[in-house]
């Protein structure tokens, strides 16, 4: 009797005839053909032929464009000063790899981009969720976080320059007015995406306020805010490349940016080039080894969309 | 495949109405913009009892639901329930796309307090109740859509019972000390249903009735089963309670056991009614 105090049997012994264990068997028959003819299918393509389809590509446009680099450079329709030969971008580039330059001048950008990145996230993080679920700080300051990220950060820095001299400060400044909005926006957007039943579910499993944020609320937000931080870090490293071009002290290290404007004041195209060039692998390298992971593991394992 | 298993005994309830619904009034808004979802609902629903709500669109059966969630308050009227705290299931699953189905089961019982070891049996032990033992580790979007409504099933169960800390009778479910109070320790609790099984192929949702029927069976777990299909009404209910439409109130009830065989085409036909009253 189903109200003798046993509240879960095993699946199997509820009957005890032979006829209703037969007509148990065959239920549990049914279900298991079933669960193998609807459970979904995955091909999964080998990792290196991944490797290749999306590899091979960019290697061949490289190859094309530095031939055509070569071929412009070669009908010498421009001036040697204002295009160099990749030879001598490369040769540019080879000489502070040799003296070892290149390794302070990249650690100088890349620590302030990531400390300048931990402090927007720290910043954007609290900021994003009180704009998506507080409505009247969403009605003050939500239209004008979306303004923020359409400003170029770049306008700040004569305004910084005057506030914090040239100092760290400014570019920390800079910086965070780059990538915080980025940052904020993602997140709010990844919590307005979160289907309704969401909530709902925590709510009647007994999820309530912080709990339910925890539990619900910033898992389910998750591809939104991770979205927004690589956004955020695209800003950041933006932001600070400009503040570094414009702003150039004693006070101030010597990063990319600086290595991009001392070519530039020494009439010296094959250095700024190499510098453009590093300021772009640097970028896109971060992007490639830090984010596009942790996107993918995050999508992959909510079987989202080809990630 | 139809159910063959008997139904319970429904004499030999005892303990409290698992739920009580008296003069039950549910307005939304205020003056002229009112609208009245629910009008004087009277519904007794013992403990174990599987009840069947019946009605077309506009019958007030999600806003009921909602009220005997507590996820809302009647305009009139009382609401008493005699369980641990009901659990929802939906039309959709709702998994956590995020955690694999066994951490979507334990979520509720880690909301609850328990630990893990405890919590990760109870998973398992609901997870193999719905036949999905092997399947624990897998997320949402790897299993089908009736793999994932038992999922939620399981989860269901987890959440109603989660209430109840288990610790006194060392976690297991079903293995019961000998002498303890059970029904005072442990009530089974209470199952909300809202289409649970709507949005699935009729082959699935034939074969997820039965699977409801039996987890019924094994647990002792009252449900309230919202649906506008007679037959399934009927296939998986011992009482099914007729609700018309706009206002909802209680129209008709009838017990399945009992009722001639043509209870069907009677249902059926009272519902037609309900819904030609509002040709106009």
């Amino acid at each position: 009797m189903r109200h003798d105090p046993t509240p879960l049997r095993p699946a199997d012994d509820i009957m005890t005839t032979p006829e209703a264990d037969a007509v148990l068997e065959d239920a549990a028959a049914a279900v298991a053909g079933l669960d193998a003819l609807d459970t979904p299918t995955t091909t999964t393509r080998p990792r290196w032929r991944r490797a290749m389809a999306t590899g091979l590509p960019l290697f061949v446009a490289m190859l094309l464009f530095l031939a055509v680099w070569q071929l412009v450079w070669a009908s010498a329709i421009t001036d040697e000063f204002k295009l160099p030969a990749p030879a001598d971008v490369w040769h540019s580039f080879a000489k502070i790899v040799d003296d070892g330059q290149v390794w302070s001048i990249l650690w100088t950008s890349i620590s302030r981009a990531f400390l300048g990145f931990a402090i927007a996230l720290i910043i954007a993080t609290p900021l994003g969720l009180l704009v998506a679920k507080v409505r009247p700080v969403r009605a003050a300051i939500g239209p004008l976080l979306q303004g923020l990220q359409s400003l170029p950060s770049v306008a700040w820095v004569p305004a910084a320059v005057l506030w914090f001299g040239l100092t760290d400060a400014t570019i920390y400044f800079v910086v965070l007015a780059g990538s915080i909005p980025s940052i904020a926006n993602g997140l709010v957007s990844g919590i307005d995406q979160i289907p309704p039943i969401l909530p709902r579910v925590g709510q009647v499993l007994g999820a309530r306020g912080l709990t339910s944020a925890r539990h619900i609320l910033l898992p389910a937000a998750l591809p939104g805010y991770l979205a927004g931080c690589k956004q955020g870090w695209a800003f950041s490293w933006r932001s600070l490349m400009a503040a570094e071009i414009i702003a150039a002290g004693p006070l101030l290290g010597f990063g990319l940016g600086a290595y991009l404007k001392q070519g530039s004041d020494f009439n010296d195209m094959p250095t700024v080039i190499a510098a453009i060039f590093l300021i772009l692998v640097v970028g896109i390298g971060i992007e490639l080894l830090v984010f596009r992971p942790v996107e993918r593991r995050v999508l992959r394992a909510r079987g989202l969309a080809g990630a | 495949m139809t159910s063959t298993i008997e139904r319970a005994d429904t004499g030999s309830r005892t303990g409290p109405p698992a739920l009580t619904l008296r003069g039950v009034a549910k307005t939304f808004g205020h003056g002229s913009e009112a609208v009245t979802a629910l009008r004087g609902i009277d519904l007794h629903v013992e403990p174990g009892e599987f009840v069947c709500l019946l009605g077309a669109s506009g019958c007030g059966k999600s806003t009921l639901l909602n009220l005997v969630a507590g996820l809302d308050e009647p305009t009139a009227g009382d609401v008493t329930l005699g369980t641990a705290r009901p659990s929802f299931m939906f039309q959709e699953a709702a998994l956590l796309p995020w955690l694999t189905a066994r951490r979507n089961v334990e979520l509720p019982l880690q909301l609850a307090g328990l630990g893990r070891r405890e919590r990760r049996q109870r998973a398992d032990e609901l997870l193999s109740l719905v036949r999905l033992k092997d399947q624990g580790d897998k997320r949402p979007h790897e299993l089908s859509g009736g793999m994932r409504q038992r999922v939620s099933l399981a989860r269901a169960l987890a959440a109603t019972t989660a209430t109840t800390p288990q610790r006194a009778t060392g976690g297991g479910f079903g293995r019961r000390s000998p002498g303890q109070d059970w029904e005072a320790e442990n009530r089974p609790g209470m199952l909300l249903m809202d289409e649970p099984f709507a949005a699935l192929d009729a082959i699935t949702r034939d074969v997820l009735q039965g699977e409801l029927l039996r987890v019924w069976e094994a647990t002792g777990i009252t449900i309230l089963f919202v649906t506008h299909d007679v037959r399934e009404a009927i296939r998986l209910a011992e009482r099914v309670v007729l609700l018309s439409s706009r206002p909802g109130t209680v129209v008709r009830e009838w017990r399945v056991g009992d009722g001639p065989i043509t209870l069907h085409d009677e249902i059926t036909g009272r519902l037609r009614q309900v819904i030609t009253s509002h040709a106009a």
